[in-house]
């Protein structure tokens, strides 16, 4: 009799499988399952954090932060949300008490004057991609103005919203989960952020 | 449909947030409402031109998180291998206690106490019914019968001592942990609570030892970290310049040289001449090209 169908595992269900295993294998102590789990999910991590901070020094904090947080507590996950959920509740939390702050702080120092108003010096000066065209430097700069304008005009929840289903792609259903709220909280804070981007962009698309 | 309900569904609808319902109600009303239909275009395009492409990480920053990560996890991990030893210990001291002899103490590797008792019964006393490891010290050994063995052992037994990191005999029992060469978790969870006391010379002496020695580089990070607020004390400035010229960990020379350029003291100069010099790590030379030139300072022989 041939059993092999049995032992047959989808691969997306494998993943999870595995991880599960390598969860359980870093809760036991297992030094390098944890580094295995910090290095599936740091990269996004860190991009979700650079993005929403603009600053490496404050996705640096946050990183830390996050993953010391997560070695400390990963003996009282319990499984009963997924792991990415649970360490983005973490992070996120984390990047919202760095945005409170940042907001504070920008109001002293981190505002420069640009022809479209007061806007975050971060948002004024994004990475350059060298070996661009000009013509489109050049608009693209001005876009970008205008959306840093636009973000700053969110409150730190809707720019975390904002950032994690325009950018990260996450559904508001998980995002709700992540930052202990409801669905329709969510799609609230999606909306008038959604309203903040029309009206800083809209004459200019 | 209402405009305003079109207008409220909208910006979810295009990040596929609504029902399928919604979803052909939304289409039904712009086919039959043009400045509707034209708000949606709008938006489309807003949304569109916003961008899929985040802010960017910048080259090297996910190398530096994950190397100190790395480095606190060790010092962290190791801990947490066994954290109790110390809560066991601080959960039950009782000031009356203070009849233990620090000296004493501090000979021993852990948190156990040499009991000096004598088995109780020689006679019926075989090897089974003692546990090798708690022997701290053999103190004679005599052979009356052929193949028989009289021991006279020190026995060590556990006790929990709980107490302030305060009082000075705690922190004697913890200083005495920096020495066990066995139990690098045990030195870095030691370490970590005499930082909250490094008002005091004898603790900072402890941990400027550890800094310079301790083979762990959790504990030497933690060291480092509990010194932070002394960084311009010449003794702790000198510790830093000499892990900055010999640490072999990059993440524990990145902490040493931001604490030292906290206080612009033109004695480093020669320290951080040299390591604009040979340092190999790029952050720890710019760093110290960034304080000489605040202390107007030549990156050449001062
Ligand atoms: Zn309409």
């Amino acid at each position: 009799m041939n059993t092999h169908g049995a032992t047959l595992v989808l691969p997306a269900q494998a993943g999870v499988m595995d991880e599960a295993a390598t969860i359980r294998a870093a809760q036991r102590g297992d030094q390098a399952a944890f580094e295995r789990l910090v290095h599936t999910y740091d990269q996004s991590v860190l991009r979700l954090a650079m993005n929403l901070l603009r600053s490496s020094e404050d996705a640096y904090d946050v990183y830390q932060e996050a993953f010391l947080r997560v070695h400390r507590n990963l003996q009282n996950f319990r499984f009963d949300c997924s792991f990415h959920t649970w360490l983005y509740r973490i992070v996120t939390n984390l990047c919202l008490d760095h945005l409170r702050k940042k907001k504070v702080r920008r109001q002293e120092s981190m505002t420069v004057e640009t022809e479209t108003g007061i806007v975050d010096r971060a948002a004024v000066l994004p990475e350059e991609r060298p070996g661009s065209d000009p013509q489109r430097t050049l608009f693209s700069h001005e876009v970008r103005a205008k959306i840093g304008s636009a973000l700053q005009t969110m409150t730190p929840r809707e720019r975390m919203v904002f950032e994690l289903r325009h950018y990260e792609g996450l559904r508001l259903k998980a995002i709700g989960e992540m930052l202990g709220t409801t669905e329709e909280a969510a799609k609230n804070c999606l909306f008038r952020a959604t309203q903040k981007m029309r009206s800083a962009l809209g004459e200019f698309v | 449909m209402t405009c305003e309900t079109f207008r409220e569904l909208l910006p979810l609808a295009l990040y596929g947030e609504v029902s399928f319902e919604e979803e052909e109600q939304l289409d039904e009303h712009a086919m039959t409402c043009e400045s509707c239909a034209e708000d949606r275009e709008r938006l489309t395009q807003i949304i569109r031109s916003v961008g899929s492409e985040p802010a960017g990480v910048p080259p090297g920053l996910l190398s530096r998180c994950r190397r100190d990560l790395s480095a606190r996890l060790t010092a962290d991990g190791s801990t947490r291998r066994q954290p109790a030893w110390w809560e066991r210990a601080l959960a039950a001291l009782n000031p009356s206690l203070s009849w233990i002899k620090p000296a004493s103490a501090l000979a021993l590797l852990s948190i156990g106490f040499l009991g000096g008792r004598l088995m109780p019964d020689w006679g019926s006393s075989g090897s089974g019914s003692i546990d090798p490891a708690s022997v701290s010290r053999v103190r004679y050994v005599d052979s009356d019968i052929p193949g028989r063995v009289r021991l006279v052992v020190d026995e060590t037994r556990q006790r929990e001592l709980t107490g302030e990191v305060s009082d000075a005999g705690i922190r004697r029992i913890l200083m005495g942990a920096l020495g066990d060469p066995s139990d690098p978790g045990l030195r870095a969870e030691s370490v970590d609570l005499l930082g909250s006391s490094s008002d005091n010379a004898d603790v900072r002496q402890a941990l400027v030892n550890s800094l310079r020695s301790d083979p762990n580089s959790g504990v030497r990070l933690k060291a480092l970290e509990g010194l932070r607020r002394y960084a311009a004390e010449s003794e702790i400035r000198d510790a830093l310049c000499e892990v900055l010229l010999t640490d072999d960990n990059p993440a524990i020379r990145a902490q040493a040289i931001d604490m030292l350029v906290q206080h612009k003291d033109t004695e480093i100069a020669g320290v951080l001449q040299e390591l604009v010099r040979k340092e190999e790590n790029s952050y720890i030379r710019s760093q110290s090209l960034k304080a000489l030139s605040e202390m107007k300072a030549s990156a050449g022989t001062f």
